[in-house]
């Protein structure tokens, strides 16, 4: 699996994909930064989580469309399938790669929260924070889980790129809609963590999403084994 | 070939590869197996060093070794000048090179090639297949292929198969020589009084001449047949020398398994393949076994248990008139 994992990120930063997302995300959360937060003078470092969580439903399919598709596309599933390693440390591997990005990613942006501290003089709000950014993992990674399983659907980057997006609109739309909704959007979940709260019932609900896509990819390609 | 990489699932029979099976222990049957695709599927966007030590990496090559092992691979396949380059700016016949290194990366004992010289130039062919000749010494090696004179040239035994089914196991000399049905000659001479049949009517022996083709320069080139598998050269050649028949090329014509193999294939009575209609009939007949397989099997469950209640039963009786007769 560690072979995997290290592959995948090498495979991130060779190809534009990786630099692309961080640095999107990046201007995007400047964007974010310095109109709702720096410009009102507010020290709430969290509040901009919201904004990136909604700009990662539409980013994180940068990450994901290419996981499995590209792969059986180039035929390099081949090489992989036929190897030694079992399909779930594949699965696994890759999932993880994509987690990897998304750390990197956090860290970066963990600069506007310096920012902030150096203008209150201080460290701020360091459990609201924690919370925040354990909240905000928690949701990319089910993001990264349910992108992964629609791009083992298809051998089309695109396709796999744009269903991702538009079901993860979807599902961040559908609680509007009705409230028994609420427990498939991972963005709804997420609302409580930048508040401060450390919700059990949030957490339990986005790991089973998690769980649920990963194991769901497992079956998928142990299931083309057989139907080829 | 998929199928015995572990690729797909056989939906029947099974595989084994030195004593596992591909499909029950995957993993330890998956190690002894080094396979190259047809299509040389690559990274591209690594380097060809980078590559290798990714295959390693999967298939379980011990850190310590990895870096010689990687090395010992690019030397074999002779592509240590272009290691550092990206692989999609190969070409063709490196990259295949980058893909069979890939295969032979940790030393497996079986080595599974699909069509490995397509698309390669001859200087590079035959670099290849030395390789895989050189391979064949510490090696089990599958190689598949289209071109029959790669085959007859590197490998011991020869598998045909033609529409799913095995039409012949043998070595390719044996397979040659079984198919070559008539000893037949060559021979290419200058004959401007077109003497030639009246000629070989005189020998005694030869079955059939046949004109093959007339050349540029004025000789004729004919096929000669004999009845049995005597050699004619030493006749033929005197007789046709007092005719003044001047001889400029006698020689054997050789069966190639070119030859062998269509002969197999055109014997082979083609089956007529099998409508929707009849694998749905068989499909069905299959179910309905099983079904009465499965009920009984839960008959026999079911009187099982009932001759246990039975005994139970009896037992209880007999310790209830025990306890009465106490």
């Amino acid at each position: 699996m560690w072979a995997i994992i290290k592959k995948e990120v090498k495979t991130y930063f060779l190809s534009p994909i990786g630099y692309v997302f961080i640095g999107s995300f990046l201007l995007m959360s400047s964007l974010f930064f310095y109109l709702y937060i720096f410009n009102y003078g507010s020290l709430e470092y969290s509040y901009l989580f919201y904004y990136t969580a909604e700009l990662l439903t539409f980013t994180i399919a940068l990450l994901t469309m290419g996981m499995f598709s590209s792969e059986r596309k180039n035929g390099t599933e081949t090489l992989l399938l036929t190897s030694s390693r079992s399909i779930t440390s594949i699965v696994l591997g890759k999932f993880l790669a994509a987690l990897v990005v998304i750390l990197i990613t956090e860290v970066f942006s963990l600069m506007y929260y310096a920012i902030v501290c150096i203008f209150a003089g201080g460290i701020t709000e360091l459990t609201i924070v924690l919370s925040t950014l354990v909240g905000f993992i928690l949701l990319s990674m089910a993001y990264i889980a349910f992108g992964m399983f629609i791009s083992s659907l298809t051998e089309n980057q695109i396709i796999a790129g744009v269903a991702t997006i538009i079901l993860l609109i979807v599902s961040w739309f559908l609680p509007n809609l009705s409230s028994s909704f609420n427990v498939i959007s991972p963005l709804y979940q997420f609302q409580d963590y930048p508040q401060g709260i450390f919700p059990i019932n949030e957490t339990i609900t986005l790991l089973t999403q998690i769980g649920l896509f990963i194991l769901l990819t497992i079956v998928v390609m142990q299931r083309r084994k057989n139907l080829k | 070939m998929s199928i015995i990489t572990g690729f797909i699932e056989p939906t029947q029979g099974k595989v084994e590869i030195n004593g596992y099976d591909v499909s029950k222990k995957a993993r330890k049957a998956k190690r002894e197996i080094g396979y190259m695709p047809e299509t040389t599927p690559l990274y591209s966007e690594l380097t060809p060093k980078e590559f290798i030590k990714y295959m390693a990496e999967l298939k379980g090559v011990p850190r310590k070794e990895r870096k010689q092992e990687v090395e010992r691979v690019m030397k074999a396949v002779n592509i240590e000048d272009v290691k550092g380059r990206i692989i999609r700016n190969l070409s063709r016949g490196y990259k295949q090179r980058v893909s069979l290194a890939g295969a032979l990366v940790g030393n497996p004992k079986v080595l599974i090639l699909d069509e490995p010289t397509v698309g390669l130039d001859p200087k590079q062919v035959t670099q290849i297949r030395d390789l895989i000749k050189s391979l064949g010494k510490n090696h089990t090696v599958l190689l598949s292929s289209h071109i029959l004179s790669e085959v007859s040239q590197i490998c011991k035994k020869v598998i045909i198969i033609n529409k799913g089914k095995l039409v012949a196991i043998d070595s390719p000399k044996n397979l040659e020589e079984k198919t070559e049905k008539e000893n037949k000659l060559l021979v290419t001479v200058e004959d401007p009084e077109d003497k030639i049949e009246n000629v070989v009517k005189g020998i005694s022996n030869i079955d059939k001449i046949k004109l093959v083709k007339e050349l540029s320069d004025g000789t004729k080139q004919y096929s000669i047949s004999s009845k049995d598998n005597t050699d004619m050269r030493k006749e033929i050649f005197a007789s046709f020398a007092k005719n003044d028949i001047t001889i400029f090329e006698l020689k054997k014509a050789e069966i190639s398994l070119e030859d062998a193999f269509l002969d197999l294939i055109n014997n082979q009575q083609s089956e007529p393949e099998k409508t929707k209609e009849e694998i749905k009939k068989e499909k069905k007949e299959m179910k309905a076994k099983q079904k009465q397989e499965k009920q009984n099997k839960k008959l026999e469950k079911n009187k099982q248990k009932e001759e246990q209640k039975n005994k139970k039963a009896k037992k209880t009786e007999k310790n209830k008139k025990k306890g009465g007769d106490k």
